[in-house]
């Protein structure tokens, strides 16, 4: 005797679990299909490249729930919790297949039922089944009582805290009722039977527990047909595209800009620049927002947000998908790609400005935290990037301040200038003894490449020919480009101005070219990123590393010998480009490590997951919305708390920004801002 | 509205002052290496006000621009900002010219380039700032002049300029063909937005010389000229500072107004 197989009022048990079932896909199917549709207004772009990679990051991210347990702290632990739910409930999952689906569906109750199968499995899922509600409950209390502030209130995510833990109470009840019914108390499963135990105990009928159990199955049964309509209605969508999000990941790089392409720009009809509404966005950002759970990780970790700007990634996300589920109707009865004219005011919006305040596009440094701690590996700077574009090349709409520095980048061919810079281009080579290119028989295949502000900005010239002498030190035979050398284009990029980075990429490679220059070693790890990751798009086919991972290497060759000792104890700040962009933090902590002496505080934010100094994505120049926390500042606090005497840096801006920290904080006293060269020249046997 | 813009490149302004160095025995600046030249700031708002009308109004934008080769740049940044067309002028003879000899060669060229509705000029260049070119071509070219301007509208056969003076703006309306020349007070030129940038990097800027455009060489004689330079110095400038203390703000503020008064 199985529910399905009962009579109920003259229907038979399969009919009306087949009926509920069609009704139940009857309002599932066809939302699906919406979105699925939704999902098609975005651009093209290939994420079906490398599959087997693909699968592989899928299956040892999701199932192990490296996801959520990657961001595991000593101050968020809610990761595990996610990990046993989904355990727990994969388990469910499965059993709605095997035990709802084949056994009652199917009618193949008596060969599922009643083995050693049976036993087994309901056992795996007595413990599951507390797994769960026990998270269940750690999930209320955080929710409801803790309230850690990147959850908030919302009455989605208690409807679903509650429908899974009724789930769960009424597997429970379903099993351990019809156990008791069937007198079997004794055994396997180990918690239904000792709640059959207990309900035989009483001296209930045997009919009533049956009715019980079939009762409480048939809820089990509605509850979970509910709760499939209600998911891809809610955030709750996430449990559906989560998978498919870490599938489709980017795979190389964190942020992936493609290049404009200029051909299609000359057509008749050139494509808008940039995303300026919801279906310029690529179809994977789509998917992305139906990925979000808002579970607030990127919302807590964001510099912006943690510094009183308006921008929160979380809410940028939200904001678009509800903007992308009022107009998608719309756009879907235009046909494929969303395009033609606007017949209402909502589906003429522009996403920035009506969807997303310019303010919130400014206010991103590019720092990446959000995309670095997101379980779902959802990608907020691409689209926000874009929007930038569209506004600075389409519009002509940015802050001042981006518009000083891009005006300065296109006519000096370096963001600083004016009262910013008192030096030209190539004046520091005066100051230590370099091979310029150009300028000698000899020229070397290695090239430093020194960067704006390492040229330009007196503090950062100092690490500049530490720098210099370090490497004349250990017989590196390099050359620089002196007044030759003009900006990578990583300001402009990020500020949106995206064609002054293609040109100055394009020229940066061909002067590269024509010197024929093989390895290039960046003190900036912003250059790093755009000459190592981004120029091979624009046809560079130079090794690109960082004078760290230099550094590190002749360290470990004996060709640079730190012998003095430091008695100093060294916080390591952690450049955003440098370990988060390019997983670059061993290095400069094996060469702090072989600094005689030195001792080593590690800060609470550090390698991949690091804090922003707050000079990244053109924020050296462009200016920080009035009346919020300086980024920096809320840095420095935390370098403060460290108790270290000299904060270590290994990127130009990083050490700027840290600088006015501690002059802003007032403990020039007792910390000072040192780029790694110069500590290491310190340790260094002087001659 | 077909309009012509002349642009001057200077050295750049923007470089830190201890690095510009002059030649008092030449009369000369001399360039400090490595620093690219940039288009004048004032003739840059003009190729704004230029395009701010071709928005308004569609037409034409011609840019010309005297000096060496390396000119071409500032046409194609012209270009990347709305410009549609540009020449440089470079001859030796055009070296070292005076207000007389440039106006002389701007005008040669604008008669080359032929209908024009509007010509535009920066109010002076950033460079010597003598702010005279303007006005002498539009003489040569017999046409009527307006300087100074801040806003420029096409008013029918007329435009209607704005004009700055000490206490505020003049409006005045001249009929075309005229010269304006625009003061910064037009506002930030724009920055090149999207795909003009990278077309202009494309564009061909054609070179005249003096016989492309006629210009006579009588005109172009140094002899002739009307200006001469008879010194070259870098002003000195000293600054004291004092810093004005005080037990609070408050004070340091009172201690600050008084030492103030004194000085007036």
């Amino acid at each position: 005797m199985s529910p399905v197989s009962a009579t109920y009022l003259g229907i038979p048990g399969y009919v009306i679990f087949w009926v509920m079932f069609l009704v139940t896909m009857g309002l599932f199917l066809p939302r699906a299909y919406f979105l699925y549709r939704l999902m098609c207004l975005g651009k093209q772009e290939n994420r079906f490249d490398r599959i087997g990679e693909r699968f592989k990051n899928m299956f040892f991210v999701v199932i192990p729930q490296w996801c959520t347990l990657k961001s595991v702290t000593s101050k968020d632990f809610a990761g595990i919790g996610h990990a046993f739910l989904f355990w727990g409930f994969s388990c469910f999952l499965v059993s709605y297949i095997i035990l709802i689906g084949i056994s009652e569906g199917l009618g193949l109750h008596s060969y599922i039922r009643g083995g050693a199968f049976e036993a087994g499995f309901l056992t795996v899922l007595d413990i599951a089944g507390v797994i769960v509600m026990l998270s269940m409950i750690w999930a209320a209390i955080r929710r409801y009582i803790v309230r850690p502030p990147r959850l908030e209130i919302s009455l989605e995510a208690g409807f679903i805290m509650f429908m899974v833990f009724s789930l769960m109470v009424l597997h429970f009840c379903t099993e351990s009722f019809g156990m008791a019914a069937l007198g079997e108390t004794h055994g396997l499963p180990p918690i239904s039977s000792a709640i059959a135990s207990y309900l035989v105990s009483t001296g209930i009928e045997k009919d009533t527990l049956m009715a019980v159990s079939f009762g409480a199955w048939w809820l089990h049964y509605a509850f979970i047909l509910v709760f499939t309509i209600y998911i891809p209605r809610s955030k709750h969508l996430h449990v559906l595209a989560s998978a498919p999000n870490v599938f489709f990941k980017p795979l190389d790089r964190k942020v992936v800009l493609e290049p404009i392409p200029l051909e299609a720009l000359e057509s008749e009809e050139p494509p808008e620049l940039g995303v300026s509404k919801i279906q310029d966005l690529k179809w994977k950002d789509i998917l992305d927002l139906y990925a979000c759970a808002k579970c607030g990780r990127c919302h807590v970790n964001c510099p912006a947000q943690a510094s009183g700007k308006t921008l929160s990634p979380r809410e940028f996300l939200r904001h678009m998908k509800d903007h992308l589920l009022e107009v998608g109707p719309g756009l879907l009865a235009k046909g494929s790609n969303g395009n033609g004219e606007a017949t209402t005011e909502e589906e003429g919006k522009r996403l920035v400005g009506d969807v997303v305040t310019e303010d919130e596009i400014w206010a991103c440094t590019t720092c990446g935290a959000c995309q670095e701690v997101c379980p779902v590996n959802i990608e907020h700077i691409r689209k926000l990037l874009e929007m930038r574009q569209n506004l600075v090349l389409v519009h002509n709409q940015m802050p001042e301040s981006a518009q000083l520095m891009l005006r300065n980048m296109q006519t000096r061919g370096n963001p600083w200038a004016g009262a910013q810079s008192l030096r030209l281009r190539g004046d520091w080579t005066n100051d230590v003894e370099v091979k310029v290119l150009g300028e000698s028989d000899e020229n070397p295949s290695t090239l430093l490449w020194v960067g704006c502000t390492g040229a330009l900005i007196d503090r950062n010239v100092l690490a500049t020919l530490s720098l210099v002498r370090i490497l004349n030190a250990a017989g590196v035979d390099f050359c620089v480009l002196g007044e030759a050398e003009s900006c990578c284009g990583d300001p402009a990029r990020r500020a949106g101005y995206e064609f002054q980075f293609q040109i100055s990429a394009e020229e940066n490679i061909e002067t590269l070219k024509n010197f024929n220059i093989k390895e290039v070693i960046t003190s900036c790890p912003h250059c790093y990123n755009a000459l190592k990751n981004e120029y091979p798009l624009y046809g560079a086919e130079f090794k690109v590393i960082h004078y760290t991972e230099l550094l590190a290497e002749l360290i470990k060759q004996g060709k640079l010998k730190l012998t003095n000792d430091m008695n100093t104890l060294i916080a390591y700040h952690d450049p955003c480009y440098l370990s988060r962009y390019n997983g670059v933090y061993q290095e400069p902590r094996a060469i702090i490590d072989s600094i005689p002496k030195a001792r080593f505080k590690e800060m609470e934010r550090s390698k991949t997951m690091t804090f922003c100094c707050g000079g990244g994505g053109g924020h050296m120049w462009i200016e920080e919305q009035h009346g919020t926390t300086k980024i920096n500042h809320v840095r420095m606090d935390e370098v403060i708390e460290t108790g270290a005497d000299t904060v270590v840096t290994s990127c130009p801006y990083c050490l700027q920004m840290l600088e006015e920290g501690i002059e802003q904080k007032n403990v020039k006293e007792t910390l000072k801002a040192k780029d790694l060269v110069e500590v290491v020249e310190a340790a260094m046997k002087q001659s | 509205m077909n309009i012509i813009v002349c642009v001057k490149q200077v050295l750049d302004p923007e470089i830190p002052p201890a690095k510009f160095k002059i030649d008092p025995e030449a009369k000369q600046v001399i360039p400090p290496a490595g620093v690219p030249p940039v288009i004048s700031v004032y003739d840059e708002r003009a190729v704004e006000a230029a395009c701010r009308l071709k928005d308004k109004n569609k037409g034409k934008i011609t840019v010309i621009s005297m000096g060496s080769e390396k000119a071409a740049d500032v046409i194609k940044h012209a270009i990347s900002m709305g410009a549609d067309d540009g020449f440089v002028l470079c001859d030796p003879a055009f070296d070292n010219l005076d207000s007389f000899g440039t106006a002389h060669v701007l005008s040669k060229a604008i008669q080359k380039i032929g209908a024009y509705d509007l010509v535009l000029c920066g109010r002076q260049a950033a460079d010597w700032g003598a702010g005279q070119v303007g006005s002498i071509l539009a003489e040569m070219l017999g046409i009527p002049v307006v300087t100074l301007a801040c806003d420029i509208e096409a008013a029918g056969a007329n435009v209607k300029v704005k004009r700055i003076v000490s206490d505020g703006y003049e409006v005045l309306e001249a009929p075309m063909p005229c010269l304006v020349t625009v003061s910064s007070e037009i506002g930030m030129p724009r920055l090149p937005a999207g795909m003009r940038l990278m077309m202009a990097r494309k564009k061909q800027v054609p070179v005249w010389k003096a016989a492309d455009i006629g210009a006579e060489a009588a005109q172009l004689d140094k002899g002739n000229a009307h200006t001469e330079i008879t010194g070259l110095s870098v002003p000195s400038r000293k600054t004291e500072c004092e810093i004005i203390t005080g037990a609070t703000p408050a004070e340091a503020a009172a201690n600050l107004a008084a030492k103030l008064a004194n000085l007036i």
